[in-house]
C-alpha cells in the first residue's frame, strides 16, 4: 500500500509538471523570474544608462548609504523621509523623462517600494526598478 | 438473518454514496481553487512571495507548479483513479499551508492567501483558518476511511 501511494502521488506530481511548462513558456515575458517586479517594469544598468539625459535616477536607500556613495546625478528619495525627499525628487522630475529607482542589490525591496508609490502616490508613469540595483551598478561602472 | 443482512448491506451502500459525496465535493473545491490560480499565476506568486519563506524564484516556481497540482490531484479523488496519491498529496499541501499561515500570523505578516483568488482576498484570519481546518478534517476523514481498508480495492 505504501508503494502504491508514492507511485500513485509522484504519477500525479509529473502529470501536473506538463501543464506547468506550457504555461510557464506562455507566461515567459509576463513574469520576471528574478524579482517580483514585472519584466516591463524592470530595467538593466545598461538600457538605463542609454537613456542618458532622458533619465532620473533615485535612489532608495537610507540616507547613509546615499552619502556613502551613489550613481552621479541620482536624487535621494527612500520611506524614511518620504514627505520631505519626495517634493525635492517632483522639483527636478519632468513628464518626458523616465525614472529609474535603484536600492543596494538584487535582493532589496525598497526600489519595488518606492516606485510603487511613485506610480500610485504621485501618479507617474515610465517608472522602472534597476534590476541588480546598487552592487550590479558598481559592477558595470 | 436475511434481514439484518440486507440493512446492513444497504446502509453500506449509503455511507458508500455519502463518501462519494464527499470526495467530489472535496475534489472540486481543489479543482476550483487551482483553476482560479492558474489564471493569474502572476498574483500567485505574490501572494506566495507575502509570506517571506521563500525566495521569489522558487515562488514563481511553485505558482505555476501548485495550482495544476491541485486540480489533478481534485480530479483524482472524483474520478477515483490514483486516489490514495492525490488525498496524500492535497493533505500534505494544505497541512504545510496551514503551517505557513500560522506562522505568517505568528511573524506580525499581513498576508493575503490567494487559495481561492479574489473571492478570498477579504477574509480574516479566523476565517482563512476554519475552512483550511475543515478542508484538513475532510481530507484525513477520506484518508482514515482508505487505511483502514474500507475502500482499499477502489482505492489502488
Amino acid at each position: 500500500m505504501k508503494s502504491s501511494l508514492v507511485r500513485q502521488a509522484l504519477v500525479l506530481a509529473a502529470l501536473a509538471f506538463v501543464p506547468t511548462l506550457v504555461q510557464a513558456i506562455y507566461f515567459g515575458d509576463k513574469v520576471s523570474w528574478r524579482s517580483p517586479v514585472p519584466a516591463s517594469e524592470m530595467v538593466t544598468v545598461t538600457q538605463a544608462r542609454a537613456w542618458d539625459k532622458n533619465a532620473i535616477w533615485v535612489d532608495a536607500r537610507p540616507d547613509n548609504e546615499f552619502a556613502r556613495d551613489h550613481v552621479p546625478g541620482a536624487l535621494p528619495l527612500n520611506e524614511d523621509r518620504w514627505n520631505e525627499l519626495l517634493a525635492q525628487f517632483l522639483g527636478a522630475w519632468s513628464p518626458e523623462k523616465k525614472v529609474v529607482v535603484y536600492c543596494g542589490s538584487e535582493g532589496c525591496n525598497a526600489s519595488r517600494e518606492v516606485a510603487h508609490r511613485l506610480r500610485k502616490e504621485a501618479q507617474l508613469a515610465n517608472v522602472f526598478v534597476l534590476e541588480g540595483g546598487w552592487e550590479e551598478w558598481l559592477k558595470e561602472k | 438473518m436475511n434481514d439484518t443482512s440486507n440493512i446492513k448491506h444497504q446502509t453500506s451502500n449509503i455511507l458508500h454514496f455519502l463518501w462519494q459525496i464527499v470526495d467530489v465535493i472535496v475534489g472540486g473545491i481543489f479543482i476550483y481553487a487551482g483553476a482560479i490560480k492558474v489564471l493569474d499565476p502572476v498574483q500567485f506568486a505574490n501572494d506566495i512571495d507575502n509570506y517571506k519563506i521563500l525566495p521569489w524564484t522558487i515562488s514563481v516556481g511553485l505558482a505555476f507548479y501548485l495550482p495544476w497540482l491541485e486540480i489533478f490531484c481534485g480530479l483524482a479523488l472524483i474520478v477515483r483513479r490514483l486516489y490514495f496519491g492525490g488525498l496524500s498529496i492535497l493533505t500534505a499541501l494544505v497541512a504545510v499551508f496551514l503551517a505557513a499561515t500560522i506562522a505568517a500570523k505568528i511573524r506580525g505578516l499581513d498576508i493575503t492567501c490567494g487559495c481561492f483568488g479574489h473571492v478570498s482576498q477579504n477574509w480574516n484570519f479566523p476565517a482563512h483558518l476554519a475552512i483550511d481546518l475543515a478542508i484538513l478534517a475532510a481530507l484525513l476523514a477520506l484518508s482514515f476511511r482508505v487505511v483502514s481498508g474500507n475502500r482499499l480495492q477502489d482505492a489502488v
